[in-house]
């Protein structure tokens, strides 16, 4: 597909064409850290880092959003429809993280057609997105998305793939979407075979970057039999189940309900919960299957690794590492993968 | 699209109370809009969430059956912000729904068979749902025995109703409780060893148990050692449910969800999910 350039000085020109459709949400700093905000000009954008604090998901399944309202004259449901959201400066890890995150909110599993349950509050939004990926030059030390089929260069889930070349930025069309507004964009120009040449290079020098590939293959099966396994005592041991991974983490989506108001009057917000906490499954009763520690760091890791590959064929991570990040007792998920699959079974 | 998020409103069109100490309940709810009470088709062992405005939801096994008439009975276990709230509603009041959520027992499956029923407290909601199903089309399915096991007598649910089952020649009816009181005739012992001493054949019998994890856990193994194939044992599990639809992440055992993969599921599926119960 046909690669355009965009010089850096047009770049406020190119946002103000896509404003005209879209509202556009980039990394920018909010208390220190990145995470995708709102932005109406370029000067609020900074994607310095290539993985933001915050991951994308926001943007279509907000920390906390309005299912409905109620007051004594009924419900009303919030408005699922928004104006379209074209976002720029998403890395792979993130775009690709959507479309896993899609086959839970977008769909449903294995069911008959009469019971395919669709999110319209998350729906609305991310089928009418447009999505401006950004190529990672520099990857992190923390980044392993190479593990999961991503890589810094990888356009998964994008539109349009956006690579930063110093004075200006090229875009290639990924979707059918990304062609079309490409097409209409008057700020970008075409590009020369050095620009291509350019492009390749970064990718290359990328991908040298990144980690050692671990081979992933057994790991499905190595879970299935490590279940009763004390293993999940050793790596839950220093867990202090805070939660930062799952709220940090592009694919986790787990979320609560709760009722806000008084008097008769008020809302149903949800909220992003998290499978750390023991409260998550507590039943009434007082019975909790998964009261333990070791319960919930394994549910977390079998969820990502194992449940959701069975439902889906696809590992529930991408590799970003904010979850390595963000530990505060470096539980660092790269090692627990590498303890699983060399695991001498012990129990039965 | 439509929304599973917005609750039906639900008018209470009866209450009853089960127990002396008035902590479990009964409540017929029927539509307030009638588009939407033709709209809702639900075989007995779904359930649904009851939502109580500006308190939350809880999920709850429909006890009704569908063929029985307009309206859907709950029976509410008062123990927590809803279930308190819940038991405040009068007659008349309004009070939201989602549903039916789940899948459901294999009622098309048991024609021609006998079947084996087995309950726990207050859990016999769904099971209620089903026996009356299959007593209103009879002829349908062979014999019926049902094993109903409370901790003690007050604990029964449906106590006037079992008392006209127990009438009936075409239902075998067992009712044990955990400890003998005195002016108790039936059965005294758990659940699983009941079981064990009515011995049901396994014979072209289906097997279906709801009750506490603990007495799933240890009724299982009686009846595969009676000869049911993992393929004739259903049973209906619980977890917290919030959303219902398979998105919230919270009820899941192993891959599957209990809320849309089941809540009933046959030994069969089970035997590959870690920590089922």
């Amino acid at each position: 597909m046909k690669m355009v350039r965009l010089d850096k000085q047009k770049f406020d020109d190119f946002i103000r064409e896509l404003s005209a459709e879209y509202s556009i949400f980039a990394p920018g700093i909010v208390g220190g850290k990145t995470e995708f905000i709102p932005i109406e000009s370029g000067e609020q954008i900074d994607t310095a880092r290539q993985v933001t604090d915050m991951s994308a998901k926001g943007i279509f399944f907000p920390p906390s959003e309005v299912l409905f309202e109620y007051d004594k004259d009924g419900i009303r449901a919030a408005e699922t429809s928004v104006r379209p959201i074209a976002v720029w400066g998403m890395r792979n890890c993130d775009s690709r993280s959507l479309i896993m995150l899609d086959r839970v909110f977008g769909s449903a599993m294995q069911m008959p057609d009469d019971k395919k349950f669709q999110d319209p509050y998350w729906k609305e939004k991310y089928d009418n997105s447009l999505i401006f990926g950004l190529a990672c030059n520099e990857p992190l030390s923390t980044c392993f998305c190479n593990w999961f089929g991503g890589g810094p260069h990888n356009t998964d889930g994008m539109d349009v793939s956006v690579i930063d070349a110093g004075d200006f930025f090229l875009f290639e069309p990924v979707s059918d979407k990304g062609s079309d507004i490409i097409g209409k964009l008057s700020s970008v120009t075409d590009t020369s075979e050095e620009d291509k040449a350019m492009a390749e290079k970064l990718a290359s020098n990328a991908e040298s970057m990144m980690p050692p590939l671990l081979d992933l293959s057994d790991l499905g099966e190595r879970l299935s039999v490590l279940f009763d396994e004390h293993i999940w005592d050793e790596i839950s041991a220093k867990c202090i189940n805070c939660g930062a991974c799952t709220f940090s983490c592009p694919t986790c989506h787990c979320f609560d309900m709760q009722d806000e108001g008084r008097d008769g009057k008020g809302k149903r917000v949800r909220i992003w919960d998290s499978c750390m906490f023991p409260i998550f499954t507590m039943e009434a009763s007082g019975h909790n299957p998964r009261a333990l520690s070791r319960e919930r760091v394994r549910q977390r890791v079998m969820h990502k690794y194992s449940y959701y590959p069975e439902n889906y064929g696809e590992i529930l991570c991408t590799g970003c590492g904010r979850c390595v990040m963000v530990c505060p007792v470096n539980l660092d998920i790269r090692e627990v993968l590498r303890k699983i699959l060399t695991y001498k079974e012990q129990v039965r | 699209m439509s929304n599973s998020y917005i609750p039906l409103q639900m008018k209470v069109s009866r209450i009853g109370t089960e127990d002396p100490a008035r902590t479990l309940r009964t409540y017929d709810l029927t539509f307030v809009n009638e588009s939407e009470k033709e709209a809702f088709k639900y075989l007995p062992g779904q359930f649904c969430e009851l939502s109580i405005l500006g308190k939350g939801e809880s999920p709850f096994g429909i006890a009704s059956s569908p063929t029985e008439g307009d309206y859907l009975r709950f029976t509410v276990n008062r123990t927590g912000s809803v279930t308190n709230d819940i038991h405040y509603l009068r007659n008349g009041d309004i009070i939201g729904m989602r549903g039916p959520l789940g899948n459901w027992y294999p009622v098309d499956d048991l024609k021609g068979m006998n079947v084996l029923i087995i309950g726990g407290g207050f859990a016999f909601t769904t099971l209620r749902s089903l026996l009356i199903y299959l007593l209103d089309s009879r002829d349908d399915y062979k014999d019926i025995t049902v094993i109903y096991g409370a901790r003690n007598p007050d604990l029964f649910i449906y106590k006037d109703e079992i008392a006209i089952w127990k009438q009936r020649d075409d239902v075998q009816f067992h009712l044990t409780i955990d400890k003998p009181v005195d002016g108790w005739n039936d059965k005294t012992g758990f659940v699983p060893t009941v079981t064990q001493e009515v011995a049901p054949s396994p014979e072209n019998t289906m097997a279906i148990v709801c009750g506490p994890p603990i007495m799933i856990k240890y009724t299982l193994p009686v009846l595969t050692e009676l000869g049911f194939p993992d393929e004739r044992i259903y049973t209906s599990l619980e977890r917290r449910m919030k959303c219902g639809i398979g998105k919230c992440g919270r009820c899941n055992i192993g891959s599957k969800y209990i809320c849309i993969d089941g809540p009933v599921f046959s030994m069969a599926e089970l035997k590959n999910i870690p920590e089922m119960v």
